[in-house]
């Protein structure tokens, strides 16, 4: 069947990583030095031991990690590929493919893990070496579980915005939107109970959260028990239901498709 | 059932009315206009297994608009489409499965991979048995040459490699019906014979072939039937020699003379015809309707009244009609399509 074929369709992005190591590697840095530069603003903030929204220095430094994972993981090779190829019309190749568009992205940005993994624990290991103390993870079972997750959701909320390349020719644009709701709303910023209240109920009806606050939360212990399972639940349940969402979009997005050149 | 039957296809789209500047922007954010345009036109197609069908068109004429439609790309605004019985949009992987494309302007290689892994990639796709695929790459490889770029990263193929190479992606699962959008676009003359020469074999292992092109050398090589489309709707669909037999009539003859014979002299000899002077002295045309004089006729006219020392007879190409249609000079009766 054609597991296999998406199986190697995996495969090319970390062929084509290879292919791009500079630029995906200079990204790489620049995540790095996001890392670098917080673990810095919230050591002077935290220093002597205070505690910001119930955060202390090794608490927050945790945070930060999961941050870092949870950004680094699932952009498979970025965006751009799939918003040039639609906004060329090179699209319309994938669409002569017997195989589903949606499964085929998914499949390629699951072919990135490979490499995302690599780099999370490089980068991990040499954080905490460098910047401990840092708390570990309370239940590594549970956040694992969480992690697992984000994927599929970073994943989707990525390949409905770039879905918009159909209407709009500009996916800079797109991107850089996304990336700042994504960033604010998802808690990579700042820990979302730092937020004020209404940006934080938005936060809990947009599925931003379970991205980055989710799994950070339970690495840091600040939801367990039966509050972190419900949150895993959540997430599962976003990862569905933006799998359908973004299903129904598609069908309606690919009609954009008309006509470049005669 | 014909292989592929369109029936009245149509499709349009919209097109924003812009005015020019910022200005014409921003009067565009508050006041949408558009303009419906119909690129294909209440089409109708009915092509048997097979056939080789040429499909040519001035640009922008709703050639590779059809295709889009035909391959399932584009949902059809309104008519209806079927390829071995199956919609093409709605059933658009199965459909997949069962026809190769070809897009000269873009590659289906992928860009960062050798060729061989592409092709890989593509035998996993569409469950291609090994055997299968070793058999069709050594008949792709005899005429395109393959083994000779199979190791190259699909961004350093040069035109000629990448279309030699993309031809094996469109095939290497053995499709009933080949799309080709102008496959020797930008090819020099070597690689176009390739190409072509990979055509007429397919044609002969019976796939059915629907070849867009600019190139007429292109369909006079491959094809016997041939649809003509212009603002999106077939004016013509037939064999191409009834082509040139209905509306490639006129013939040159051009004559060296020796000694002094006057123009109007010789014009009138010919009335059914146009006589023009050549830029050396004794050099003549004569444009005729092949249906109102023969050639020996026109000899035979004019050997009383000097002798002739040469004669060259401008035979008519396919692209000459073509080329009067896209000028728009000839309106092509729509002839029924044969079955």
């Amino acid at each position: 069947m054609s597991v296999k074929a998406y199986a190697r369709l995996a495969g090319t992005t970390v062929r084509a990583t290879f292919a791009h190591r500079i630029s995906i590697g200079l990204g790489t840095i620049g995540v790095i030095f996001q890392l670098v530069a917080m673990v810095a603003l919230w050591t002077a903030l935290l220093a002597d031991g205070t505690r910001i929204g119930g955060y202390s220095l090794p608490e927050m430094k945790g945070y930060l990690l999961v941050g870092f994972a949870t950004g680094i993981v699932g952009r498979g090779l970025g965006e751009h590929v799939m918003a040039e190829r639609i906004r060329s019309g090179a699209v319309a190749l994938d669409l002569v493919k017997p195989l589903d568009y949606q499964k085929m992205r998914f499949a390629e940005v699951l072919g990135g893990l490979v490499i995302e993994l690599a780099v999370i624990v490089v980068v991990g290991a040499a954080f905490v070496a460098l910047a401990g103390p840092v708390q570990a993870p309370v239940r590594p079972d549970l956040l694992l579980l969480s992690l697992v997750a984000v994927v599929p959701i970073k994943f989707l909320i990525i390949y409905l915005s770039t879905m918009l390349c159909f209407w709009t020719q500009n996916y800079h644009g797109l991107a850089w939107t996304r990336t700042a709701l994504t960033q604010l709303l998802s808690g990579a910023l700042v820990p979302l109970a730092l937020l004020p209240g209404w940006l934080q109920t938005t936060a809990a009806v947009l599925p931003f959260a379970a991205i980055t606050s989710t799994p950070a939360l339970i690495y840091t212990g600040k939801a367990t028990g039966t509050g972190a399972l419900l949150l895993i639940g959540y997430q599962f349940l976003w990862a569905a239901g933006l799998w359908f969402l973004a299903r129904l979009a598609w069908r309606t997005a690919v009609r954009q498709l008309t006509v470049h050149g005669g | 059932m014909a292989l592929v039957e369109a029936h009245h296809l149509t499709k349009t789209f919209r097109r924003p009315d812009k005015a020019p500047g910022l200005r014409g922007s921003l009067t565009h954010l508050v006041r949408r206009r558009f303009t419906t345009v119909r690129a294909v036109d209440r089409v109708d197609l009915s092509i048997e297994a097979g056939e080789a069908v040429a499909y040519v068109g001035p640009n922008g004429a709703g050639k590779s608009t059809t295709i889009k439609l035909l391959t399932g790309i584009v949902e059809p605004s309104s008519g209806r489409v079927r390829v071995a019985g199956r919609d093409p949009h709605r059933e658009r992987t199965a459909n997949a499965r069962q026809i190769g494309v070809l897009f000269g302007q873009r590659t289906q290689l992928w860009w960062d991979l050798p060729v061989r892994e592409s092709l890989a990639l593509l035998r996993d796709m569409y469950d291609v048995p090994a055997a299968t695929y070793r058999e069709r790459l050594a008949r792709f490889d005899a005429v395109l040459a393959l083994d000779e770029i199979m190791p190259v990263v699909a961004r350093r193929l040069s035109l000629g490699q990448r279309m030699r190479a993309d031809l094996a992606c469109a095939l290497i699962h053995g499709p009933r019906v080949v799309y080709l959008d102008e496959p020797t676009i930008g090819l020099d003359i070597a690689v176009k014979d390739r190409v072509r020469q990979f055509l007429r074999e397919l044609r002969a292992d019976g796939t059915t072939l629907m070849l867009t092109t600019h190139d007429l050398g292109d369909i006079e090589d491959t094809c016997d039937r041939i649809v003509i489309i212009d603002h999106g709707r077939v004016i013509y669909d037939g064999t191409l020699e009834q082509v040139k037999d209905t509306y490639a009539r006129q013939r040159n003859v051009h004559l060296q003379l020796a000694g002094d014979v006057a123009l109007p002299d010789l014009a009138a000899r010919f009335p059914a015809a146009a006589v023009h002077a050549g830029p050396n002295p004794g050099e003549f045309t004569v444009a005729f309707d092949k249906a109102a004089l023969t050639v020996g006729q026109i000899l035979a006219g004019v050997i009383p009244l000097a002798e002739v020392v040469e004669v060259r007879i401008d035979e008519p190409a396919i692209e000459d009609v073509i080329r009067k249609v896209y000028a728009g000079e000839l309106i092509l009766s729509p002839a029924p399509t044969p079955s």
